[in-house]
């Protein structure tokens, strides 16, 4: 600050020479001019200058010189210096410090007229250029009460400029010079009222601009507000005013916690060198236990192991048991899935077709029931349950007698699963026969091929046989033919009969663990006594191949044999027949009685015949021809009438004599001619379908057409009649047709034989 | 006889200088303990002749290791009756006639 003020100061020197307006202070040039332009006007010069002047004639003063020619040719010179020869050179004052005068020393050229510091700053000088870019603005202040100070320094600036004689850079110089004048001055002003300020400390704005009024007042330039156009006022970097705030102080307080201490324990000890030694000893000792503990327990341990398997096995086995039953709902909701339309069919579809044929029916295939691993085996017989009526089994044996597989099996299937069996038994040898206990529906007899009978549980573990007949004589000596239940024994004993090629029928009685066997029948050939070689005598007996019980007197029964025999048996007696029916040239495969008139029987044969028989006469009611061997032969559960026949071409035969008495109402060829034989059929109790076995293990099941179980419609006078008594009475009718009687031949009457 | 024979068998047998480190009484948990008995013990074998020594190394492991001011005692014979942090104490034998005991109090 200092320093730039003394450099204003002498800017301020030079201005005042240039300003001075004596004529001894004046430059020696400007003299010149003068005095030449004195001179021309002296000479009388026609000049431009001098053109607008009236008039030409010289005034002269009275009092001037006359001067010739030559004296006023003469060159007169005067130098002017800048040394002022008024100043006194050698003024001396008495200093009373050194007691004695000491010469002042010699003033300047220049008089100080006067001097002005200020604090505001030119416009267009550099530093407020400069400030300008800076800041980005324009460098006007806004306007105030007081007015705007840059515009009074270019007021000022411009009084200043018009002085008389001056050129332009000395104005602009002047002015430059005036503002920072006025700036400082200005600086001072503020200054001073800024002390005021700290002085009255919180003073209203008012009483600074009042202060400020006041030094414009004094005659110094007017001040900027310094608290209005902050931001636009262009700063003299030397002018600044502190200012400050003082926040609010928020209340202390003091807040402390103490953590809780560790915790800590006690402990306490003496260290002694026995004290050592019985610790080490006592370690040791529980060391030696624990190893002999760990030896006894990995002993112990494989046992725990031995049991955990057996357990595990058994949980695993009551999972699975758990488990079985749902997967077995899960596999039928599957297989209805897939089977949806056969099923569909099996229940509801009625053949249209059937209303515009008389006399004639269809057979729909429905599924076929196949044993993956059972696949060469031909099915030996088929049997309905009598309780769960869609369940059936399947025995899967061979009638071959090269060609005899050493297994068996006997499958149950139900309806509702076509794809897979519900039980599965295998046996070591061929089943030919099986028979379902009609009140126990569990228990399974079975025929096999080599002479042994088994019964199996199917309610517990069906792969075992609950009873199997073990050793020689425990068992036919060849195959079992047919098996049937028999009633309970007086005491309530289960038992059974079998029929076998070795001509002997056999009751089994289930004891405790094992067979009672009794012999019932054997079936010797009348007149079948033959010579031995060295005079003994042979008794040839009858091979057994099919048994069927009287429906009413289970005393009765019926027994085809391999010679084509048919004989009438009773338990009471053993060494007689009842009745002996020469029925067919070869082996009958089946005899059947129907379901509503017990004094009717059917059978059939490898001679192709099947043949209706009336009880106690000899002769057949009916004789069919087939075409070829005929596996089986079934009457209907529905109809009095109607009955079915498989052959060995794989055709299914159905009869109904109602409607035709001559020819079967349907022939349907089931399997393919070449490749199956048909071996049994089934019908079902309670709806109209079929089951037919062939000889590759194949069961096919297949729809009665509504043609093919015809109902007897009532009499219009007898509407009251039940199904069954329409069913024997249409039978009786058709019976009365062809019992005309051969002449002279007598039926012999026999105690089952009731009275139609 | 058979008693006389034995006998001999039994007094070798109790002779076996047992050596291993046998904690007699600690309470720290499984992971401080195991090291603290590992660094003990191997500072003991370093300076078997000089317990002090001795003492000091494990003091001085355990601090930077557990945290300051553990006091560690190393002798053949003393009695001792301290309170410490619980969960920071060890007592061990080792080497069959020396006793360590370090706890941690600060």
């Amino acid at each position: 600050m200092t320093t730039d003020v003394n450099r204003t100061d002498g800017q301020m020197d030079e201005l005042k020479s240039c300003e001075g307006s004596t004529p001894t202070k004046s430059h020696e040039l400007q003299i010149k001019s003068v005095s030449k332009s004195n001179i021309k006007d002296g000479g009388g010069d026609a000049d431009d200058f001098d053109a607008w002047i009236k008039s030409r004639q010289l005034l002269k003063p009275d009092d001037q010189l006359d001067l010739t020619e030559a004296e006023l040719g003469e060159e007169i010179t005067k130098v002017l210096t800048t040394t002022n020869t008024n100043v006194i050179q050698n003024l001396v004052v008495y200093s009373f410090k050194e007691s004695a005068f000491v010469q002042v020393p010699v003033a300047g050229n220049t008089v100080t007229l006067m001097e002005m510091d200020g604090s505001a700053l030119h416009i267009d000088s550099d530093e407020a250029k400069i400030q300008m870019e800076e800041t980005g603005e324009i460098g006007y202040p806004l306007p105030t009460l007081t007015g705007s100070f840059i515009e009074v320094e270019e007021d000022r600036a411009s009084r200043i400029t018009k002085g008389p004689d001056e050129d332009e850079e000395g104005e602009e110089k002047a002015a430059a010079q005036a503002a920072k004048e006025g700036e400082d001055e200005v600086g001072e002003e503020e200054l001073e009222g800024e002390e005021e300020e700290v002085v009255e400390e919180g003073a209203a704005e008012a009483e600074a601009a009042a202060v400020e009024d006041a030094g414009e007042a004094a005659g110094a330039p007017a001040t900027a507000p310094a608290t209005g156009g902050r931001k636009r006022k262009l700063l003299n970097q030397f002018n600044f005013c502190e200012r400050s705030a003082l926040t609010y102080t928020n209340p202390r307080r003091n807040v402390e916690t103490q953590t809780i201490p560790p915790p800590r324990s006690q402990y306490g000890a003496n260290v002694l060198q026995w004290n050592i030694y019985d610790s080490y000893a006592d370690d040791f000792e529980q060391q030696q236990n624990e190893r002999d503990k760990k030896d006894e327990k990995r002993g112990g341990h494989r046992k725990d192991v031995a049991k955990k398997k057996l357990d595990k096995a058994a949980e695993a086995e009551l999972l699975n048991k758990k488990y079985l039953k749902a997967w077995q709902i899960l596999e039928r909701m599957i297989n209805q899935n897939i089977y949806e339309e056969i099923a569909n069919d099996y229940r509801y579809w009625e053949d249209p077709a059937d209303e515009y044929r008389e006399q004639e029916g269809t057979l729909l295939p429905l599924w076929k029931f196949n044993y993956d691993r059972i696949r060469k085996l031909s099915v030996t017989d088929l049997l309905f349950n009598p309780m769960y009526y869609d369940l059936f089994a399947v025995c899967y044996g061979s009638h071959e007698f090269m060609k005899q597989p050493n297994e068996g099996a006997i499958c149950f299937f139900t309806v509702k699963n076509p794809s897979y069996p519900d039980y599965i038994i295998s046996t070591e040898s061929g089943v030919m026969c099986c028979d379902i206990h009609p009140t126990y529906p569990f228990l399974v007899a079975i025929g096999m091929y080599d002479g042994s009978v088994a019964v199996y549980n199917l309610r517990e573990d069906f792969e075992k046989p609950l009873y199997l007949s073990v050793g020689v004589h425990n068992k036919h000596s060849e195959c079992a033919w047919e098996i049937k239940w028999g009633p309970d024994m007086a005491d309530g004993e289960i038992n059974f009969y079998s029929v076998s090629t070795d001509g002997r029928v056999f009751n089994w009685v289930l004891m405790q663990n094992d067979f009672m066997i009794t012999t019932i029948t054997t079936l010797f050939l009348t007149n079948g006594i033959v010579e031995g070689p060295d005079g003994t005598e042979v008794h040839l007996r009858s091979c057994g191949s099919c048994m069927k019980f009287h429906p009413s007197n289970p005393e009765i029964y019926l027994i085809g044999t391999e010679e084509g025999l048919i004989y009438k048996c009773s338990i009471a007696y053993s060494s007689k027949y009842l009745m002996t029916y020469n029925a067919h040239h070869l082996t009958v495969y089946r005899i059947d009685f129907n379901r509503f008139n017990s004094n009717i029987f059917i059978s059939c044969s490898g001679d192709w015949r099947v043949k209706v028989w009336e009880d106690m006469r000899p002769e057949p009611l009916f004789i069919f021809d087939l075409g070829s061997s005929v596996g089986d032969v079934k009457w209907a559960p529905f109809s009095s009438t109607v009955f079915a026949a498989c052959t060995n071409e794989g055709k299914v035969f159905v009869f109904d004599l109602n409607v035709n008495k001559y020819k079967p109402i349907c022939v349907q060829a089931v399997v393919p001619k070449r490749k199956n034989k048909l071996t049994r059929l089934a019908f079902n109790e309670n709806l109209p379908f079929i089951i037919v076995g062939d000889d590759k293990s194949t069961v096919t099941s297949l729809k009665l057409s509504p043609n093919l179980r015809l109902m007897v419609k009532p009499p219009k006078k007898q509407q009251y009649l039940d199904q069954n008594t329409l069913q024997v009475q249409k039978l009786d009718k058709l019976l009365s047709l062809v019992r005309e009687l051969p002449n002279d031949m007598v039926i012999l009457e026999a105690p089952t034989t009731t009275k139609s | 006889m058979a008693d006389e024979g034995a006998n001999p068998e039994k007094e070798a047998e109790k002779k076996i200088v047992h050596t291993y480190p046998l904690v007699k009484h600690s309470d720290m948990n499984e992971e401080m303990r195991t090291e603290a008995i590992e660094m003990s013990i191997t500072a003991c074998e370093k300076y078997s002749s000089n317990y002090e020594q001795a003492a000091r190394v494990i003091k001085e492991t355990m601090d930077k290791k557990f945290g300051i001011y553990w006091h560690v005692v190393v002798g053949e014979g003393f009695g001792f009756e301290v309170s410490y942090e619980t969960k920071n104490i060890l007592y061990l034998f080792f080497g069959g006639n020396l006793a360590i005991l370090l706890w941690k109090c600060s």
